[in-house]
C-alpha cells in the first residue's frame, strides 16, 4: 500500500516537473552555451559561431534544423538586449512583453552580410552574367590588445537600393549592327544602339547595423566579407563590403606569429645581484619574473603559453620572448668606488679585440 | 515585402534600443563622423560627390585628378577618414570640428590634397589625389570646420586645407572625354556656398568598448 502511495508521488513529482520545465520555456544561456553572467561579448561571440554551425542550409539532413536556427534566433534576441535580457532572468520566456517572432534573417545579416548566404563567407560562382556592383575594402584598424582577447566593432551601413519607381527606363543598352535597303539591290549597313525595356527604379538610401568580430589571434590583411553590402548594381546584385584586418604597431609588444617580444631594462645593480618583477600582459594579467642569477645584457627569457592565441586554435598560444638590457650608471665613480668595485667582482682584466661584426 | 520591412523596422528600433542601453554613459555616436569611417561626400550645392579614380590630370601636376560625379553608385566615390600623419586617430571615436584630418581615396591609397598648381577649367587651386597606401605628405591634411563639438553626419561642413588655407569647392565647370560630366574640384579662398560638404553614403565605425581585461593578482 505504502509502496504504491510513494510511486504515485513520484510520478507526480515527475510529471510536475516536466510541465514546468515545458512551461518555463526555453533556455536561452544554453542554446547559445554561455554562462548566466556572460557579457554582451561573449554572447556575440557565441551567437556568431553556431550561426555558423547551424544554419539550415548547413544542415540538410537535419529535420530539426530550422528549429535550432530558430531557438538560436530568438536567443540572441533577448540576450543581447538589456531590457528583455534582464526580464527573461526574472521570469523566464513567457515573462516576456511583446512577442518576439522578428524573422531571424536580419540578425543574422548583421553578422554576415545581405545577399543569401555561401558558406565560408565566400560568394558562389553562380551566374557569372549576372552584373555585379561594386566590392567595397575597408581597412580596419585593431590593437594588440583586441588581437589578444578579442572584440567586437559595430559598424552603420548607409546604401543606396535600388526600389521600383514609376514608368520604365533604358536597359541593357548594345551597340548593333542594322542593314537597311536603299533600293533593289543596295544596302546599307549602320550602327545602331539598341536597349530594352526594364522597370524604373530608384536609389533610395538605407541604414543597417553591422557587427564585425575582431576573432582572437587573427592576422594581418585577413579579411571579413559581408555578401550583398557593397555597391547596387542596378541591372544585377551588389557587390560585398569587406573589412581588412589592419593590426597596429604597439608600444610594448612586438607580434611574431603567435610571438609576443618584448624587452626590459634593468639596472646594472639588478643584473648582477638578481631581481624580481612584472609584466603587464595585453589583457591586465601580471607575467611574473624572478631572476637570482647574474641577467647578461641582451640574455631572453622565454615564457611559454604568455604569447598571442593561435587563429586556429586558441586554446594553443605563442610563447613571450623577454630581452633584456642593461642600464649602467650615470654618475661617474669616485676612486675609492673603483677600488671597492675592482675588489667585489674581482674579474681579471679581459680586453679582448675581435671582428664583431663578422661573427669571430 | 511589406512583413520584411515591417522587420526590418523592428530590429532596427531594437538595434538602436541596445545601443542607447549599451550607452555606458557615453554619447551614443551613431549621428557622428568617426575616426576610420568610409564617407562619401556630397557637394551640397551642386549635388555631386566627390571622386577619383586612374586618371591623371592632363596638366597642372599630372597627379591622379579628383572630380565631382552624378552617380549615387560608384565605389570610386569611397574615402576613409584618418588621423594626420604621426597622429593617428582612435577607431570609432567621432572626429571634433576644427580637426586635422587625412581624406583616403578608397580604391587608390591616395590622399585628398592640394598645392600651388592651377586648376585646368576655372583656374582655381588644382585638387589632387597623391601619395601610396595612405602615406603622402603634409599637403594631405584638411581642418573639419563645422558648428557644434563634432563632425555630424548630416551636418554641412567645409574642408580648409591646412597649409594653403584653400577650401574643398566645387563651382560647376565640367570635363570632356573621357570623364565627360564629371565637374571640377579644386580649392578656393574663400567660404561660400560651393564648398559645403555633407556625408551620404558609407560604413560609419562605431566605438568599441575595450578589451577584456583581466586584472588577477
Amino acid at each position: 500500500m505504502a509502496n504504491k502511495g510513494m510511486n504515485l508521488c513520484r510520478v507526480c513529482c515527475l510529471l510536475l516537473y516536466v510541465i514546468s520545465a515545458v512551461l518555463a520555456g526555453r533556455d536561452f544561456y544554453k542554446i547559445l552555451g554561455v554562462s548566466k553572467s556572460a557579457s554582451i561579448r561573449d554572447i556575440k561571440k557565441a551567437y556568431r559561431k553556431l550561426a555558423l554551425q547551424l544554419h539550415p542550409d548547413r544542415n540538410p539532413d537535419d529535420p530539426k534544423a530550422q528549429d535550432k536556427f530558430a531557438d538560436l534566433g530568438a536567443a540572441y534576441e533577448v540576450l543581447s538586449d538589456e531590457e528583455k535580457r534582464k526580464q527573461y532572468d526574472k521570469y523566464g520566456e513567457d515573462g516576456l512583453k511583446e512577442g518576439h517572432h522578428s524573422s531571424h534573417n536580419d540578425i543574422f545579416s548583421s553578422f554576415f552580410g545581405d545577399f543569401g548566404f555561401m558558406f565560408g563567407g565566400n560568394r558562389q560562382q553562380q551566374d557569372k552574367n549576372i552584373p555585379r556592383g561594386n566590392d567595397i575594402v575597408l581597412d580596419l584598424e585593431v590593437t594588440l590588445e583586441e588581437v589578444y582577447s578579442g572584440n567586437f566593432v559595430e559598424v552603420v551601413r548607409n546604401k543606396p537600393i535600388a526600389k521600383e519607381a514609376p514608368g520604365k527606363r533604358k536597359c541593357n543598352c548594345r551597340q548593333e549592327m542594322r542593314t537597311t535597303q536603299l533600293g533593289p539591290g543596295r544596302f546599307q549597313m549602320t550602327q545602331e544602339t539598341v536597349c530594352d525595356e526594364c522597370p524604373n527604379v530608384k536609389l533610395v538610401n538605407e541604414e543597417r547595423t553591422l557587427e564585425v568580430e575582431i576573432e582572437q589571434g587573427v592576422r594581418d590583411e585577413t579579411e571579413y566579407p559581408f555578401i550583398g553590402e557593397g555597391e547596387p548594381h542596378i541591372d544585377g546584385e551588389p557587390g560585398d563590403l569587406r573589412f581588412r584586418i589592419k593590426v597596429l604597431k604597439h608600444p610594448v609588444f612586438e607580434r611574431r606569429g603567435d610571438d609576443l617580444y618584448t624587452n626590459v631594462t634593468i639596472s646594472l645593480v639588478e643584473a648582477l645581484v638578481g631581481f624580481e618583477m612584472d609584466v603587464i600582459h595585453l589583457d591586465g594579467h601580471k607575467v611574473h619574473i624572478v631572476r637570482d642569477k647574474i641577467t647578461r645584457p641582451g640574455a631572453r627569457m622565454w615564457k611559454k603559453g604568455e604569447g598571442l592565441p593561435n587563429f586556429d586554435n586558441i586554446n594553443i598560444r605563442g610563447s613571450l620572448i623577454i630581452t633584456f638590457d642593461v642600464d649602467f650608471p650615470q654618475t661617474q665613480l669616485d676612486e675609492q668606488q673603483k677600488d671597492g668595485i675592482r675588489g667585489l667582482l674581482k674579474q681579471d682584466s679581459v680586453q679582448k679585440v675581435y671582428n664583431g661584426l663578422q661573427g669571430y | 515585402m511589406e512583413i520584411i520591412a515591417a522587420v526590418r523596422v523592428v530590429v532596427k528600433s531594437l538595434l538602436f534600443v541596445l545601443l542607447w542601453s549599451n550607452g555606458d554613459g557615453k554619447d551614443s555616436e551613431h549621428s557622428y563622423v568617426t575616426c576610420g569611417s568610409l564617407v562619401k561626400l556630397l557637394n551640397t550645392r551642386h549635388d555631386v560627390r566627390l571622386h577619383s579614380h586612374d586618371v591623371k590630370y592632363g596638366s597642372g601636376s599630372g597627379q591622379q585628378s579628383v572630380t565631382g560625379v552624378e552617380s549615387a553608385d560608384d565605389a570610386n566615390s569611397y574615402w576613409q577618414i584618418r588621423g594626420k600623419p604621426k597622429y593617428p586617430c582612435q577607431r570609432g571615436t567621432a572626429i571634433k570640428c576644427g580637426q586635422s584630418i587625412r581624406i583616403t581615396h578608397m580604391k587608390t591609397g591616395r590622399n585628398l590634397h592640394t598645392h600651388h598648381f592651377s586648376s585646368p577649367l576655372s583656374n582655381n587651386q588644382e585638387v589632387s589625389a597623391f601619395g601610396e597606401n595612405g602615406e603622402g605628405d603634409d599637403l594631405d591634411v584638411w581642418a573639419v570646420q563645422c558648428e557644434g563639438l563634432h563632425w555630424e553626419r548630416d551636418e554641412a561642413v567645409r574642408f580648409k586645407h591646412v597649409g594653403t588655407d584653400v577650401f574643398l569647392s566645387v563651382t560647376g565647370e565640367q570635363y570632356g572625354h573621357p570623364i565627360r560630366g564629371q565637374r571640377e574640384v579644386h580649392g578656393m579662398s574663400s567660404p561660400n556656398q560651393h564648398n559645403w560638404w555633407r556625408t551620404m553614403e558609407g560604413v560609419f565605425i562605431q566605438p568599441s568598448q575595450e578589451p577584456l581585461r583581466h586584472d588577477e593578482l
